[in-house]
């Protein structure tokens, strides 16, 4: 007998010392590479997300909606690789966000981008400051929170704890960025005081140039004398509070006016700018502290490619040491997130998911082979996965969610091509035709060659999956990889180390010695009675046909019946979510800290509620999602953010989407009595997106987009199952505006500059300097400021003075000096703040955001139910805006919406996924094609693949799961599979037709023979996938495995023969 | 006065069986229990709108009902559920023993008018308000 390849490479091992060597190093270098991957929860994702800042002081939304980001989005498009651009212009400045694609090189990204905003920046009109560039990446989001709280200490003196643990911990190798969120900082106030000023004459602008002008110190230079060099140097630094209020700020009379005669110089907090509280809730164990404390929060990130877990530990370590010493007995230090835990937890969950399943699998093989065959097969799938570990490693992919759902995904798959091999072999010992060795070689000669096409099937039938694009390919790619990577091993260690294992392992059964005759068995009987009737009467025939035939239609009919939904993620089961509260614009501080408190009050009280902490006034540490969303940016007045965290998910029932759901309506009772926004955000699974619905509203003019964009957030608020329904159009702002009198300005000897600053020092403060201290970390400012008290009304700002600077303005001849009261230089007009303009791809736009959830949970069917209600809207004009769901509007003339948000990414990765398929089933049918030189055939193998929708799809039903991405997967993977079987049975049938059998006879007992092994890998499949149905994303995966695998199994052992007798037969009866 | 007297006198009688029955419902279990137990008498005072020298209307609250931790000033509220919560506020100039308060606080609002270390948020009150502010109802 020829050997082919599988022969070769059997014959060379299977008696070879090396191979055992072989395995047992594999094991080693795998375990070695687990614990030296480094763990995380997210995988690896480069978003190349580039924020620019572009100041242009003074300027209307509309103005720097022309002159700056018009323009710079225009350049910005001309970026090779650049995905979208977005701007949002507000008065005084604009954000521009680039995003490239996903993939393109970060460095190389920000050079590009770089270059073509400064070869453009002569274009800027003048006035328009230095853009600030800042690189978005999933790195900036913290790993470990450790919040400091106490029942005595405030947040000052909170804040000081905390900056000192973070100068400790930044010593930490692999340490990122090290943050504080809240609290206040120490600063020296200058607290001016009007009616002194006016007393000695001196305007605050005066007091500014002072105390710049005092805190400066310089080396002069140096001098030689008498062969030595001595330094000169002059002038002091402020070093204390007490410099500043000695400082000479002017002459009044005879006498010097020192600062402390005009103002109070206090050293000190810094005025309240946040408020930062966290609190125990109802699941805290006993005799937690009930009450609400007073909180800084200390964020750390991680450097790129390192381990969350091993860093979190050593930071806790590193906390632990200091508590004996420098952090105060009455702070208590809790630590709020932990992703390093989380993701150990993940990947040791996920890694005992694999152990269970490859157990599960060897007891399935056990039950048919033996338990000496189980050990077989078992012994060599760890050496399969030990080997797709270590290319982890060398790739430099990361243990994450991702990678390890990548081998669990295989584990049902990797196991079939030893299964095979040692069912083969075995039923060769059986049939004792040979001795030991020839018959273990003749085995895997039979099968080896259909073994190697069939995991190049599977292969072909995951890898298209690489090219999902957009934001969601760095969540699969890993998938198609590492599934790739461990078939290939899998083939090997089955050509290799299970002939090794099976020829010393498994026993010739005694006492059998009769002629082995396959009709005999029971298979064959089985067989013979299921198959004669249809391959005897083509009546029969049809009518199974028919049946299988209005199943498939029947399933398939599921889906518009909506018995079964899309959605592209389910929810994960997370330890945290997170309420965002937004207050009408104008909002003060102190009352979203209100709203905000009172919600907290009422998340206090739900049962699995361990701890929460909220952030009025200052973002909470972000996540991925927040990372997206640009959270990082909600620092206004009238914003608070919550964080929620759950008990541990083992130690609830409800799941975190759950409980999302059942906290929403209380939640948003508080907010509409406040007339607050308030929305409950979930991590989401998969990549983030602006929000789970979003509407694009694109149209003629602003006012227009916003009249109809008011139209589509009311038919939001009225479809059941849309929640958090918000727009990104602020609130109306009362803003008092100060015109300048210009002519009497200038008879006055006034400049407009010095009105404007003199405002915004009374109002908003001015850093004047800082304190040259070297005792303190955070460095402290040196501010001039009007004490709040006199700062409430128009009243107090028009008693406010200027000093005339004479002749020095040149329009004047009066003397210098004279203080001018405002009141006599401006006039006050009332109006409302103008509105930021959003621009999306150069294009104005206007968002509506809402979620969905109860009703309907999938925002496909959300938006199609509103498609009918929004065509419905009267729009000036008087045509009807039919909602588009895949490109943007072809122009601006008449007002449009798109959906966008997850839809788009729903969109993108069906579609991708989608093309992949079709790749994959034009690949599978040339590979076929290749091996069995034949074009009918491959096609009869093919029909496996549709009939595993049959089972697919009334499985989802029956679990009442999402049809999702992961099912999607599922269902491209099972077509590899299906195929395989298809190719082993029709591959026997062929090599018993060309023994002499004949056609019937050749088909039903094929269809004997290799049932075993059938259903065998089948059933490894199935078994290796049960352990994933009760994780939440990984569910359609397994429900696509499962019951397509079953389904499809007992189809194709029927269904195929049948149809390869049918095709063959005219060939054959000639 | 003598109306003054009875009425704190009843409020005695109803305080002190309700504190008793507290203390025998103390149920370390649950952090809502334990607060709920705590029952104390406190009087309270509308936060009312008065006119500044601008000719501004801006709402007060006397001084004795502020209290500090650092930085952030504070009032305690009593609700309509008559359970105490602190509420942060920002506060400008003083006007004869009140101060104004510039953000977190409603017209009419109740807030404790005597702050005293020994309250603690979330316990329930008896509120008793004082006759000056029932003027201003």
């Amino acid at each position: 007998m020829n050997d082919g390849i599988a022969g070769k490479l059997a014959k060379q091992f299977i008696n070879s010392k090396i191979t055992p060597l072989l395995m047992v190093a594999s094991l080693l270098v795998g375990i070695m590479a687990t614990f030296m991957t480094p763990r995380e929860e997210e995988p690896q994702i480069v978003v190349p997300m580039v924020d620019l800042y572009i100041p242009y002081p003074g300027a209307t939304p509309a103005e720097v909606e022309l002159r700056v980001a018009k323009p710079v989005e225009r350049t910005l498009t001309e970026i090779p690789g650049v995905d979208y651009v977005y701007s949002t212009s507000m008065p005084d400045f604009a954000v521009v966000t680039v995003r490239y694609k996903v993939g393109e090189d970060a460095e190389k990204s920000m050079v590009k981008l770089w270059s073509t905003l400064m070869k453009n920046m002569d274009k800027m009109p003048p006035g328009v400051q230095f853009p600030l560039m800042k690189k978005v990446s999933i790195d900036d989001v913290p790993v470990l929170n450790l919040t400091f709280w106490s029942k005595t200490k405030d947040p000052f003196q909170l804040r000081k704890t905390a900056v000192g643990v973070a100068d400790e911990l930044k010593k930490i190798k692999n340490i990122g960025d090290v943050e504080i969120k809240g609290g206040l900082k120490r600063q020296v106030k200058i607290v001016l005081n009007k009616e002194k000023l006016r007393q000695f004459n001196v305007s605050p602008l005066q007091i500014a140039r002072q105390v710049q002008l005092s805190n400066t110190q310089m080396t002069a230079g140096d001098f030689k004398q008498m062969n030595e060099e001595i330094i000169v140097r002059s002038g002091r630094f402020l070093e204390s509070s007490d410099d500043v209020a000695n400082i000479v700020i002017g002459i009044y009379g005879a006498s010097p006016v020192y600062l402390r005669d005009v103002a109070s110089v206090v050293d000190g907090p810094e005025e309240v700018n946040n408020y930062n509280f966290f609190g125990h809730a109802a699941a805290a164990p006993n005799g937690s502290a009930s009450g609400e404390y007073p909180a800084v929060t200390l964020t750390v990130a991680k450097r790129q490619g390192s381990d969350a877990s091993k860093l979190a530990d050593k930071v806790l370590a590193r906390v632990d040491n200091l508590k004996k010493g420098f952090i105060p007995a009455d702070v208590t230090v809790s630590e709020t997130r932990n992703y390093g835990a989380t993701a150990t937890d993940k990947v040791f969950t996920l890694l005992e998911h694999l152990i269970v399943a490859v157990v599960a699998v060897t007891i399935v093989v056990g039950f048919f082979l033996g338990w000496r065959g189980a050990l077989v097969v078992f012994a060599s799938v760890p050496i399969t996965f030990a080997l797709t570990l270590l290319i982890y490693y060398l790739l430099d992919y990361s243990l994450n969610r991702v990678t390890l759902f990548a081998l669990i995904f295989v584990t049902g798959i990797v196991v079939d091509d030893s299964i095979i091999i040692a069912e083969n072999i075995h039923r060769h010992f059986a049939m004792k035709r040979q001795p030991r060795l020839q018959a273990a070689i003749t085995a895997i000669n039979e099968v080896g060659n259909p073994t190697i096409l069939a995991t190049f099937t599977v292969i072909a039938a995951v890898l298209p999956m690489v090219f999902v694009s957009g934001l969601m390919g760095p969540y699969m790619s890993p998938m198609p990889i590492g599934a790739s990577l461990a078939m290939i091993f899998s083939l090997l260690v089955a050509l290799i180390a299970t002939p090794w294992l099976a020829f010393r392992l498994l026993k010739t059964e005694e006492g059998h010695h009769e002629e082995y005759d396959i009709t005999k068995t029971n298979y064959y009987k089985l067989f013979n009675t299921i198959l004669s009737p249809f391959i005897e009467s083509s009546f029969k025939r049809w009518i199974a046909f028919g049946v299988v035939g209005l199943m498939l239609v029947g399933a398939i009919a599921l889906v518009p019946m909506k018995a079964v939904q899309m959605k592209m993620l389910p929810f994960d089961n997370k330890n945290e979510f997170q309420v965002i509260v937004d207050m009408p614009e104008g909002t003060a501080l102190e009352q979203t800290a209100r709203v905000t408190k009172e919600i907290s009050a009422y998340l206090k009280t739900v049962p699995e509620v361990l701890s929460y902490q909220y952030y009025v006034g200052i973002n909470a540490p972000i996540n991925f999602n927040g990372l997206v969303r640009h959270y990082y940016m909600r620092q206004a007045k009238n914003m608070g953010d919550i964080q929620v965290n759950l008990v541990p998910k083992d130690e609830r029932k409800a799941q975190s989407h759950d409980i999302a759901k059942k906290v929403r309506a209380g939640v948003q009772q508080i907010a509409q009595r406040y007339n607050a926004n308030a929305k409950i955000v979930e991590i989401p699974p998969g990549p983030p997106v602006l929000s789970t619905l979003v509407a694009e509203i694109y149209g003629p003019s602003q006012e227009q987009q916003i009249a109809l964009a008011r139209q589509v957030k009311k038919v939001f608020q009225e479809t059941p199952g849309v929640v958090d329904v918000d727009w990104m159009v602020e609130d109306d702002q009362k803003v008092y505006d100060l015109v300048v009198n210009k002519e009497r300005a200038a008879f006055r000897g006034v400049s407009a500059e010095q009105i404007a600053q003199t405002l915004r020092m009374s109002l908003a403060g001015m850093d004047v300097g800082v304190l040259h201290t070297d005792k303190e970390l955070d460095p402290v400012t040196i501010q001039v400021r009007l004490p709040q008290s006199d700062r409430t009304s128009l009243h107090d700002l028009s008693t406010l003075f200027v000093q005339s600077q004479g002749m020095g303005t040149l329009t004047t001849r009066l003397r210098a000096g004279e203080m001018i009261p405002l009141s006599e230089l401006v006039t006050v007009q009332e109006k409302i703040q103008e509105k930021s303009i959003y621009r999306k791809d150069l294009r104005r736009v206007v968002y509506v955001t809402a979620d969905v959830a109860g009703a309907t949970e999938s925002p496909v069917y959300a938006m199609l139910n509103m498609d009918k209600k929004i065509e419905q809207l009267k729009v000036p004009g008087g045509y009807s805006v039919s909602p588009l769901y895949t490109a943007s509007p072809t122009s601006d003339e008449k007002l449009a919406i798109k959906w966008d948000g997850e839809w788009q990414i729903t969109f993108e990765v069906f579609r991708d996924l989608g093309t992949a398929f079709a790749v994959v089933l034009v690949i599978i049918y040339l590979l076929i094609i290749g091996w069995f030189q034949s074009f009918k055939t491959p096609l009869i193998m093919m029909i496996a693949i549709p009939l595993s929708l049959v089972g697919i799809i009334p499985g989802h039903f029956v679990h009442g799961a999402f049809f999702t991405a992961t099912s999607m997967i599922g269902m491209i993977a099972l077509a590899g599979i299906m195929v395989r079987n298809s190719v082993l049975l029709i591959d026997f049938i062929q090599i018993r037709r060309a023994e002499g059998a004949d056609l019937k006879r050749a088909v039903i007992e094929s269809a004997a023979v290799r049932t075993k092994p059938i259903i065998l890998t089948s059933g490894a499949v199935v078994i290796g996938s049960l352990v994933m149905l009760f994780d939440p994303i990984f569910q359609g995966l397994a429900i696509s495995l499962i019951w397509g695998g079953v389904l499809s199994t007992i189809l194709t052992l029927v269904v195929v023969p049948i149809v390869y007798y049918i095709v063959e037969k005219k060939s054959a009866k000639p | 006065m003598s109306v003054d007297i009875k009425k704190k006198f009843l409020t005695l009688l109803v305080a002190i069986p309700l504190f008793i029955a507290g203390c025998g419902n103390h149920d370390p279990e649950s952090i809502k229990s334990r607060s709920k137990a705590l029952v104390a008498v406190v009087s309270v005072v509308a936060v009312r709108s008065a006119v500044e020298a601008g000719g501004d209307e801006v709402l007060v609250v006397p001084a004795s009902a502020i209290f500090r931790k650092g930085e952030l000033t504070a009032v305690f509220v009593a609700g309509a559920d008559n359970r105490l919560t602190v509420r942060w506020i920002s506060t400008g100039r003083t006007m004869q023993g009140d101060l104004v308060v510039l953000g977190g606080l409603d017209k009419g609002e109740l807030v404790v008018g005597v702050y005293s270390p020994s309250l603690v948020e979330g316990v329930t009150v008896i509120k008793s308000v004082t006759a000056e502010d029932q003027t201003h109802e």
